[in-house]
């Protein structure tokens, strides 16, 4: 039996009537649309389906559309504000660290929240921080770079 | 990957929980991360008709260290174990732990509590809470009980938790001085990876420049579940803390577990019992030195 959850996406309030047994992963992208966040292994190794709940990085496919209602979200398309690219994302596209892009909006919202608890990580904290994170093209070094060159 | 069907339920307090768990025993799961449970569900190993989420029950997040023993909710994150001062102070190799285990990702999701409930023989926290000596609480409607860490794994992935009880609660009593722990994993990835052979390793002296009166080694990955080296503890006591006593309890160490070498386990027995000396080496001497350090 379907239960109605709120939740708090990019700063939107969602309102979404979902089964027991459906992941967050699959609300977001199948009921709302925000196919920005990927899926890839679904048992949580991979990373691809990376989102920010409640100022925490997590794997939205081990996390239940149930177990997500009343909390706040952040997906890679609530990164973009008014002014632009976030500084993470310009970064990415500028330094060669997105390929064919698949691991990208998990590697730059687990980059963000470093940057938000950490402003000046080290090169072994951003590879610490990205490590639940896999990509298949770049040898993770752009991504370490285009990270490093958002620090001040 | 599709989860099977379930009713869920996400009771607000620890009474109700155990009301529904005595209400429904066999039939429901407790969830809490979900980390190992949903990529059991996943792959259609464990199907409950009922899901009982306890990750909002405040009590069970609880961290108390105002007396001389540590208590923790089970729904206390391995982020937050990695991240607390207070543990990486006085029980540094559950600290360490809490580090190696999955990914950042994981981390934010995962509990102390799921981790000793999902019983797996490579599991990251078991061996530095059993060096600790440390205690679980399982609660059911009717009472609760204590059981020491050394006795809650029955091997086969099954622990001492019966069907119509929560683990609510770890208690690790404070170290004594002129003591300390290491833990120590081996995997082929840094993150994202099951051991290969995981150790924990405890010593107490007897005074600064003292010899061994306590000592207490956790092996994990070598049995069908995490094991003491009970031979290598009892050739450590009364001893002084010398590199060539360490290499002895090593050699005992390896003699004491006994992996299996299936195709599943990563590795070769011989690799295994290899490692296990290794690294009951490593960590009797990172022990000993932080047991100098106070």
């Amino acid at each position: 039996m379907k239960s109605l959850i709120h939740m708090t996406i990019n700063d939107k309030e969602y309102e979404v009537a979902v089964q027991p047994n459906q992941t967050l992963v699959d609300v977001l992208r199948y009921e709302l649309r925000l196919t920005g966040t990927k899926k890839g292994c679904g048992t949580g190794d991979c990373g691809s389906c990376t989102v920010i709940m409640d100022g925490k990085p997590v794997n939205s496919c081990l996390v239940l559309a149930v177990q997500a209602n009343g909390r706040k979200i952040t997906t890679i398309e609530g990164l973009e504000s008014e002014e632009g690219l976030h500084p993470v994302q310009k970064a990415f596209t500028e330094k060669g660290a997105i390929q064919c892009g698949f691991c990208s909006p998990g590697m730059i919202l687990s980059s963000k929240s470093l940057l938000d608890r950490n402003p000046k990580p080290s090169e072994e904290e951003i590879r610490r921080a990205i490590s639940g994170n896999l990509c298949r093209c770049t040898g993770y070094q752009k991504i370490v770079d285009a990270v490093k060159s958002v620090i001040e | 990957m599709l989860l099977p069907k379930f009713d869920f339920h996400e009771p607000a307090t620890l009474t109700e929980a155990c009301q529904i768990m005595a209400e429904y025993g066999t039939k429901a799961r407790v969830i809490a991360g979900g980390t190992d449970l949903m990529v059991n569900m996943k792959r259609k190993l464990v199907s409950p008709e009922q899901l009982v989420s306890i990750g909002r029950i405040e009590e069970l997040k609880k961290f108390d260290s105002t007396s001389n023993v540590l208590k923790l909710g089970s729904c206390f994150t391995v982020a937050d174990i990695e991240a607390s001062e207070v543990i990486g102070k006085k029980w540094s190799a559950l600290c360490a732990a809490a580090g190696a285990l999955g990914s950042p990702l994981i981390r934010n999701l995962a509990t102390i509590g799921g981790n000793l409930a999902s019983a797996r023989p490579a599991a990251d926290l078991p061996p530095p809470l059993m060096a600790y000596g440390a205690r679980v609480v399982l609660k059911k409607k009717s009472g609760e009980r204590v059981v020491s860490m050394d006795n809650f794994f029955r091997g086969g992935a099954l622990t001492e938790i019966a069907p119509n009880e929560i683990l609510s609660e770890i208690q690790i009593d404070a170290p004594p001085p002129y003591s300390g722990a290491s833990y120590i994993n081996l995997s082929s990835r840094s993150a994202c990876d099951c051991n290969l052979v995981n150790i924990a390793s405890f010593i107490a002296l007897d005074g600064p420049g003292g010899t061994i009166k306590s000592a207490r080694i956790v092996m994990g990955c070598v049995g069908p579940t995490h094991m003491r080296a009970p031979s290598a503890e009892k050739l450590l006591i009364g001893e002084k803390p010398t590199e060539a006593i360490f290499a002895k309890a090593a050699e005992a160490a390896m003699q004491d577990s006994s992996p299996r070498g299936f195709a599943e386990s990563r590795a070769s027995a011989e690799y295994k019992k290899d490692m296990v000396r290794v690294l009951t080496n490593r960590t009797l001497s990172a022990a000993y030195k932080e047991a100098m350090m106070q």
